[in-house]
Parts: structure tokens; sequence; C-alpha cells
């Protein structure tokens, strides 16, 4: 008797195991890395994302004005490794579980991710920065949230002055002038 | 009156999933010599490799190839952290090994179910999916993809094992463990697989030492050589396992082999599952790769892979180059197809596992 006979009269019994898709959910596990999604609300603009992006579908172009970053996730491009997700420190890019990515021709180029995210202002000398919203203080500048505010020159400052002691960095007792 | 005649196979034949081009002399039916062309999907990705920086080759590396798509990132990253010498958390040396031993089990199911198909015996190779699709699940429930998972990241593991994901492998294996075992005792009996497959595409012990085969080739044919226990990575010499062989270097041996080692690799998960100690999967912030050259070697599940890298202390490597085990292996088809009949030539062809698209990548 041939072994798998009876393998076979069980699968038959069983009936398909394909899933029912167009004519019933399918089943889509919480881990799944379908399209990427960018929360233009927690973005620093640090771009940690682009370098790590094997596919090149990440784009950040400055506006003309000068005054954010046109930020573009192309779908098509994207080949979901999620290493842009996992890397980000914000968490503004997330892979969610969507998978229903298809799509007519003819609309190849509007399968993106499109946000603009505007820059932030120092909160010392008001000159342009990476934007800091209100989130991520909270999560990601804790430690000094001051100086996470701050422009990189106005940073350096308040570190100067605050590592600086009051008096002369150095002192000579020997006065040279003759 | 016998008659010698070229039967051209190939580069694109109904019989060859991709494509390499075979000249077969043959006689009546029975095959006398056998000439391999490759080189036609060359993809030039170590040159792409050179052109993208540490991060974005892990990405590269992963899709050099579907089945082994574990391993090449894998691998890349070792050599990465051989060079930078960094230590890798163990936690994260344990999640590594579960990802191999996942795509591992998929990858032999994989193989051993187009056998089916190749000998004929479609209803039997839909079965060996449908259990393959069991591990499928898995990798699409744990790590969120079913072919590339995107398991690692220089210094660590991308993924992280709760209670929950746990539970669910557990579970999986468990539903996978009595279907392998079934599986293995169809392709053990059954008189059309043994008729088709015993006794074909034999390699004899000093040809498998002579062609230097690696992976379930060469373990099929006597060798005792696996990369987990030859050179032990991440946590292999704390596992428990036994390294399978075989001697009768035949087409059947070589698919009971695969099987065998799912079977082990599904021991392998358990034990990580139950081993894994707490801690960080990963390194905190971004690794620094110095100036150098470093290799690395891990078992794929079709054999060894080798990689090199140097590095000149920017962001992208200088140098990125990898030996895949399908280079090693399909050298000895020569062997093993002098004197088959025609027919069973596609059998042995996949019996060695072929996967022309990481050997020419």
């Amino acid at each position: 008797m041939l072994p798998f006979l009876k393998i076979m009269v069980k699968n038959l019994l069983a009936g398909p195991s394909t899933e029912a898709f167009p004519f019933a959910p399918a089943h889509t596990p919480a881990r799944f890395r379908g399209k990427a999604n960018h929360d233009k609300s927690k973005c620093i603009l640090c771009g940690i994302c682009r370098h790590v992006c094997a596919a090149g579908a990440i784009q950040m172009r400055v506006v003309e004005d000068g005054s954010g970053v046109e930020y573009v996730l192309w779908h098509n491009s994207c080949v979901f490794c999620g290493l842009c997700a996992h890397y980000c420190p914000t968490k503004a890019l997330t892979m969610t579980d969507d998978w229903h990515m298809a799509h007519r021709g003819e609309d190849r180029f509007a399968v993106r991710e499109d946000s603009f995210v505007r820059y932030g202002q120092c909160s010392t000398c008001g000159s342009r920065i990476q934007p800091r919203p209100a989130v991520i203080v909270e999560a990601l500048g804790t430690k000094y949230p001051d100086r996470f505010l701050m422009c990189p020159s106005c940073k350096r400052e308040s570190l100067a002055k605050r590592s600086v002691p009051a008096k002369p960095a150095m002192e000579t007792s020997e006065t040279s002038d003759e | 009156m016998s008659s010698t005649y070229t039967l051209p196979v190939g580069p694109l034949h109904v019989a060859l999933e991709e494509p390499m081009y075979f000249d077969v002399k043959v006689e009546g039916e029975t095959v006398r010599a056998v000439e391999l062309a490759a080189g036609h999907v060359h993809r030039g990705m170590e040159a792409l490799a050179m052109n993208r920086n540490w991060f974005q080759n892990i990405t590269l590396t992963e899709r050099v190839c579907s089945l082994c798509s574990n391993s090449h990132p894998a691998t890349y990253c070792m050599a990465l952290e051989n060079l930078a010498g960094i230590v890798v958390p163990e936690r994260a040396q344990y999640l590594r090994v579960i990802a191999d031993e996942v795509k591992r089990i998929a990858s032999h199911l994989f193989n051993v179910g187009i056998m089916a198909h190749l000998v004929g015996f479609d209803s039997l190779f839909m079965h060996a999916m449908e259990i393959r699709e069991i591990m499928q699940d898995v990798k699409e429930g744990v790590y969120g993809n079913r072919m590339n998972l995107g398991a690692l990241t220089i210094g660590g593991c991308r993924y992280d094992i709760d209670e929950e994901s746990k539970g669910f492998m557990l579970a999986q294996l468990n539903k996978l463990k009595p279907l392998v075992a079934e599986l293995h005792n169809v392709y053990d009996t059954d008189p059309l697989i043994k008729t088709r497959t015993q006794g074909i595409g034999v390699l004899p012990l000093d040809k498998a030492i002579e062609y230097e085969v690696v992976g379930p080739v060469a373990r099929a044919s006597g060798v005792n050589y696996d990369v987990r226990r030859k050179a032990p990575y991440a946590v292999y010499p704390e596992l428990n396992f036994e390294v399978q062989t075989d001697t009768a270097g035949d087409v059947h041996s070589r698919a009971m082999l695969r099987i065998r080692e799912a079977v082990e690799s599904v021991s392998l998960v358990e034990q990580c599952l139950e081993h894994m100690p707490e801690g960080p999967n990963q390194l905190a912030g971004f690794v620094q790769i110095p100036e150098g050259e470093a290799i690395a070697r891990s078992e794929a599940p079709r054999g060894e892979v080798f990689y090199y890298v140097r590095s000149d202390g920017t962001d992208m490597p200088q140098r990125l180059k990898w030996r895949v085990p399908t280079y090693m292996n399909w050298e000895a088809l020569q062997v093993m197809m002098a004197g088959c009949q025609v027919a069973d030539i596609p059998l042995i062809v996949n019996s060695i596992d072929p996967c022309i698209s990481c050997t020419e990548r």
C-alpha cells in the first residue's frame, strides 16, 4: 500500500488550506512588515532612515523658502526591510501591517508617503534647527531639556559656560613686563 | 547501432528554475558527459555592495538569495563584527541561531518538496509545501516577512522573542514535528520515490572530497563536515545536535538527510528558546567599522557560506566578496550525471539544491 494514500485521504477530508482572501479577510500577524508609515509630528529630520535605506526609497529635500523639509518615501522602491523603522530614534517611521499595496500603473508616482516637516527654532538665538516636537523632547531630551532645544553653536556656548569655572583658566604669578 | 549526440539544456529551459546551461552528451537515453556553463544571471552585487554603506549592505546581502536569506546577512555581520572586534550580546547570539534554523527547516522542506514534484508526485509536493507553510507562518508571525526575515543588524538582532511569540513558535514546532516524521516515513518507504531516486546521481566519497563539495551534498556522501561543528559560531558549541551523515550519496540519501537535518533544526530552535538568557538583543548605538579586513563563515542550508570584507575606515566597504555553497557543488554534477538517464537530469540538479542567483550574484 502506498504510504502516502492515508495522508492524501486525510488532506482531502480536511478541505482546502489556502486563504480565502478576496472573499474573506486574510490573517495578518501584528509584527508583519508592510507599508511604512511616516509620522511627521515625531520626525526630527536626523536622516538616519535615508542613510540606512538600501533601496533609496527615502528622499529629503529642503523646500525653496528653507522653512522645512519635504519628506518622501516611495512605496514602489521600498523593499520592506524595516531598517529605517529600526534605527529611527523617535519611532516616527513605523512598518504597519498594511499589505494592500496594489494600484493602477498610472498611480505609481502617487503611491508614497509625503510629508512636510517644518524646521524648529533655537530656543536661544532663534536660528534654524532640526524640529524638536514636544513628544520627542519628553522622550529624548529629558536629560538636558534646555540644551536639547538649542542650535549647535548655542549648545556649545552653554556647555562651555557650564564647564568653565568662574575664575580665569590660567593664573600667572610672574608678570613679565621687562 | 548506438549514436552519440549533444543535448543542449538551457540557459532557459522548462526543467530549470534558474538559467544554467548544460551541454549534455547523450548516447541513446544515457548521459555520457556533461559540461556546465554559468553566468547568465550575473547581478553585479559585489559591485553594488561597494556603493552602499555598512547598514544598507545588510539589506543587500539579505537579497542575494531568498532561501538562505538569513545566512548571508548573518555571515556578513559576523565578518564585520570580527573586523571591529564587537562582542554580540548573548541573547542576540541565540536569536541568530533561531532565525538560522527556522530558515533551514523551511529551505530543506522546500527542496524535498521540489524533489517530489520532479519525480511527478505532485500531491506529495503539495503536502510537503503545506508542512513548510507552518514554518512560513512562524517567519511571518515572528519576523514580519515570509522570506526575508530582516532579523539581523550589525552587533545584534533586530527582533526579540517575547512570551507570546515564544509560545506561538513552540506551538508551531509541535504542529510541525509529527508531520515531518510522517513525511520522513513517506520518503523512506514510498516505492515511487525510491525507484526514481535511489542509486541515481551517486557521488562517491572520494569524488566528494576531490570536488570539495559542501553542505548536505558532502554529508550525504560521507564527508562529516558541518561549519556549525568544525568552526562553531554564535552559540552552537552550547547546543546539542548531531551532524547528519550518510554514505549512499545518491539523490534519495540527500533528500533524507535534509529531512533529518530539519528535525535536528527543530530541536535546536527548541533548545535555544529554552536556554535563551535575558538581556539586550543588540548593542546600543552605532558601531564604527575600523580599517582592515576580516572573514567569516557559517553553515547555510545548502552548505558553507564564506564572506570576506575589507574596510578602509569609511562607512562603505572597500571590497565585499562572498562564496556560496552552490559554487562548490555544481562542478560535482559532472560526476553525478555521468551514466544517468536523461529524465533524471532535473532530479539530480535539484538534489544539490542549486541556487544560481546566489552563485552568480
